[in-house]
C-alpha cells in the first residue's frame, strides 16, 4: 500500500489534519528534537477531580529508581482497581506524564486508579532495561497496594503503541515469573513485532512509518533485531505460548502498520483460550485517537475502550 | 500469516474449555435451550422450528412481499420488503440474506431485526427468500440473491429505494451469501453495492482453520460439514469450489465495498472471518472488524441481552448509522 492509496483511504478529517500538521519520521537526527518538542510539556489543562503525584520506587536489581505517576479520583474512598500504564513513543520517546489527560477522564469515569511508569528509553537503555522497569513498577503497585489505595486483586495493565507492546510483554513476563497476578491487559495499537515481516508493516503509512519502526526496534534491540535471539519479553509477537494470559482487548486502525501483527496476536490469544476482544477501525492510522480525539472514528474507539474499562475496572459511582 | 494448524494447538479447545470461556449469560441460556447439531435427521425438525412466527411486530414498519424473476430457468424469488411507516421519498436499502447454514431458515425470520433497524436508521430492508440446499445446491441460492439484488436496483423507484445506496448483508450462511454477492456484482460489473454487513459469515468450505475444528455450540464442525456438503456435494473442499460459493476462496478482494465483519471468539468461523477482514484490509477495502470474547455463533439472536450481544448491536448500529442513516 503506497502513500497515495493510504491517503485515499484515510478518514477525511484525519487526512486534513495530517496535511496541516505533518509528522516527522523518527530517526537519529530527529530524535532529540522530537523528545523536546513533542513530549516535554503537557498542554491540556487538567481538572481537580483527580489527584496526581509522582513517587519514586526501587528499580530492577542494579538499576536506578523508577518514577511512577499515580492518579486517583479526588473523592474516592477505600481501595480501587488500578491500571499500570506504559506510555507510547516507539520505545525511544515519551514520559510518564504524557497520559495525564487520559487519566483525568478515566479515573473519574471508571472510579479507578492509574499508575504510569517512567521506564527508561532506548537507545540509551536497550532491552531489557525498560521492560524490567515496568516489571518493577507493577511489582511495587501489587506489593504496596494498601498504602497506595489499590485493590491488589484488580490490578490490570495497559498501554498504547510501544507502551501496548511493553504491556503485552509484561503480561508474558509476569506469567512466566509466577506473578504478580494481572487482571486484564488493554493493548492500544501495540508495537509487538520487531521482524517487520507482515504486509502492513511495509505500508507507507503516516505517524509511524516503517522507517520509524525500524529505528525504534533497532534502538531497543541493536543487532539482535529480527534475529532468532529476540525474546518474547521484548517483542510479544515472538511468544509461542500465549495460554494463561489475562483477558485482553486490542484496538487498532486499519491503516496502522501494526494492523497485521495486532490481528494475528488477537487470533493467537483467542486460540490459546484467552478471552480477547478486538476492534479494527477503517480509515484510521497509528495514534488516531490521540491525533484527532473528536473524529468520528476516535469516538468509536474510545467508546469501545470505555465499555471495556466499565467491565474490567468500574463505572462512576 | 497463513493460518497454521499444529497438533498441539488442535488439542486446545475442547467442549469443556469452550464452556468455561463462554459468557455466563450465554452459557446459562445454552444449558436451558441446547441447539442440536444439524444433520439429515434433525433438519426436518429444525426447518419448521426456524420458520415459526417470531415476536409480535410493531406498526412502525410496513411489510410487504414482492416477487423478483429468478435466474434463467429458475422460479421467482419472494422478497420481504420492510419500510418505515410514514417514510417519504427514496431510502437507502439493505438487501439481506437470512442465516441457517444454507439448509434452513426463511426470509421472515429477521422481521424483528428490521422492525428495529428500519426505524432506527430510516432505511429499507429487503430479505431474500433464496432456495435452500440440499434441494437446491450451488449456484441456485446465490443466483436467487443476485436476481433479487438486480430487481431492487431495477425497481428502485417503485420500491422507494435510493438506487445509489443499496448495500448487502446477512448473518451466518446469509453473510456468506452477501459476501459472494459482493464478489459477483464486482466481477459482472453489475449493480453498485455500497457496503457489506457480514455478521459471523460462513465463507470457507474447507474447514481447515484451527477454530473450524473446535467443539463449539450452536454450529459445531459437524453441522458445518453438513451445510457445506448439502450446498456443494462432492466438490466441497476441492480445488473446484467457486469464490461465489465460498468467498474465502477469492484470491482478489480489491474493489469490494466498505465492509463490517463481527464475530464471537468462540465461533468456529472466527479464524476464517479474521482472515477475511485482514485480507480485505490488505486489499485496500475499508473494513471494520469486531471480535467479542465469550461469544459463540448466533449468540446475539439467542441471548440478545448478554453483554457481548449488546456490544455487537452497538457496533453494528453505529455502522448502520454511517452507511444507512439515523432516525429522523
Amino acid at each position: 500500500m503506497d502513500a497515495d492509496t493510504v491517503s485515499r483511504l484515510l478518514d477525511g478529517d484525519i487526512r486534513t489534519m495530517l496535511a496541516e500538521v505533518p509528522f516527522t519520521p523518527i530517526n537519529r537526527d530527529t530524535l532529540e528534537e522530537t523528545r523536546v518538542n513533542r513530549y516535554s510539556q503537557v498542554t491540556v489543562e487538567l481538572s481537580d477531580r483527580v489527584i496526581r503525584s509522582t513517587i519514586t520506587v526501587p528499580g530492577p536489581e542494579g538499576s536506578p529508581d523508577v518514577a511512577l505517576r499515580v492518579h486517583r479520583p479526588a473523592d474516592a474512598v477505600g481501595v480501587l482497581p488500578c491500571i499500570v500504564w506504559m506510555h507510547g513513543g516507539g520505545l525511544v520517546l515519551g514520559n510518564e506524564e504524557q497520559d495525564d489527560p487520559r487519566f483525568d477522564r478515566w479515573c473519574v469515569r471508571h472510579n479507578m486508579m492509574a499508575v504510569s511508569v517512567g521506564y527508561r528509553l532506548a537507545p540509551e537503555t536497550p532491552f531489557p532495561g525498560p521492560i524490567e522497569d515496568c516489571y518493577a513498577g507493577l511489582r511495587h503497585v501489587t506489593d504496596h497496594g494498601g498504602e497506595l489505595g489499590v485493590d491488589v486483586d484488580r490490578v490490570g495493565i495497559g498501554g498504547a503503541s510501544a507502551g501496548g507492546g511493553l504491556a503485552a510483554a509484561l503480561a508474558i513476563l509476569a506469567r512466566d515469573r509466577g506473578g504478580p497476578a494481572i487482571a486484564s491487559q488493554l493493548l492500544i495499537y501495540p508495537m509487538i513485532d520487531d521482524r517487520q515481516v507482515t504486509e502492513s508493516s511495509s505500508w507507507d503509512v503516516p505517524i509511524w512509518p516503517p522507517s520509524s519502526n525500524t529505528f525504534g526496534w533497532t534502538s531497543y534491540l541493536g543487532d539482535a533485531k529480527g534475529t532468532e535471539r529476540v525474546s518474547s519479553y521484548a517483542a510479544a509477537a515472538r511468544a509461542e505460548d500465549l495460554s494463561g494470559l489475562p483477558p485482553a482487548i486490542i484496538v487498532v486502525g486499519a491503516l496502522d502498520g501494526f494492523a497485521d501483527e495486532n490481528i494475528d496476536y488477537a487470533r493467537r490469544l483467542n486460540h490459546a483460550g484467552v478471552p480477547v476482544e478486538f476492534h479494527l477501525y477503517p480509515g484510521a492510522p497509528h495514534g488516531f485517537d490521540a491525533l484527532l480525539p473528536r473524529s468520528a472514528v476516535a469516538r468509536r474507539a474510545k467508546a469501545d475502550i470505555g465499555r471495556w474499562l466499565d467491565h474490567h475496572y468500574g463505572t462512576h459511582p | 500469516m497463513n493460518v497454521q494448524v499444529s497438533a498441539l494447538q488442535s488439542l486446545s479447545m475442547d467442549a469443556a474449555s469452550v464452556t468455561r470461556l463462554l459468557d455466563p449469560d450465554i452459557r446459562a441460556a445454552l444449558e436451558l435451550f441446547p441447539f442440536p447439531p444439524i444433520n439429515a435427521d434433525t433438519l426436518p425438525i429444525m426447518r419448521p422450528a426456524l420458520a415459526a412466527p417470531g415476536p409480535e411486530l410493531s406498526d412502525r414498519v410496513v411489510r410487504s412481499v414482492v416477487h423478483a424473476p429468478g435466474a434463467a430457468g429458475s422460479p421467482d424469488v419472494a422478497l420481504h420488503v420492510h419500510r418505515p411507516a410514514g417514510a417519504t421519498g427514496a431510502l437507502p436499502c439493505l438487501v439481506w440474506m437470512h442465516g441457517g447454514g444454507l439448509v434452513m431458515g426463511v426470509a421472515g425470520m429477521d422481521d424483528a431485526r428490521f422492525d428495529v433497524w428500519c426505524t432506527r436508521h430510516n432505511m429499507m430492508a429487503v430479505s431474500v427468500e433464496h432456495r435452500l440446499a440440499p434441494e437446491t445446491p450451488f449456484p441456485g441460492p446465490v443466483d436467487d440473491c443476485y436476481a433479487s439484488l438486480q430487481y431492487v436496483v431495477d425497481h428502485a423507484e417503485e420500491l422507494g429505494v435510493d438506487a445509489g445506496r443499496i448495500g448487502v448483508g446477512g448473518n451466518s450462511a446469509g453473510a456468506g451469501l452477501a459476501a459472494a454477492l459482493a464478489l459477483m456484482a464486482r466481477d459482472r460489473r453489475g449493480p453498485h453495492v455500497s457496503s457489506q454487513l457480514l455478521i459471523y459469515p460462513m465463507i470457507d468450505d474447507r474447514q481447515m482453520t484451527e477454530s473450524s475444528s473446535w467443539d463449539v455450540p450452536i454450529w459445531p464442525a459437524s453441522s458445518n460439514t453438513f451445510g457445506w456438503t448439502s450446498y456443494l456435494g462432492h466438490a466441497k473442499g476441492t480445488d473446484g469450489v467457486s469464490p461465489y460459493a465460498a468467498p474465502a476462496r477469492a484470491t482478489d478482494l480489491s474493489g469490494l465495498p466498505p465492509t463490517i465483519i463481527v464475530v464471537g471468539g468462540l465461533d468456529g468461523f472466527v479464524d476464517e472471518d479474521i482472515d477475511y477482514a485482514r485480507r480485505l484490509n490488505n486489499a485496500g477495502v475499508p473494513v471494520e472488524f469486531h471480535l467479542y470474547a465469550g461469544a459463540p455463533h448466533g449468540y446475539d439472536v439467542m441471548v440478545p441481552n448478554s453483554a457481548p450481544a449488546v456490544q455487537l448491536d452497538l457496533d453494528v448500529g453505529r455502522w448502520l448509522d454511517r452507511h444507512y442513516g439515523t432516525a429522523k
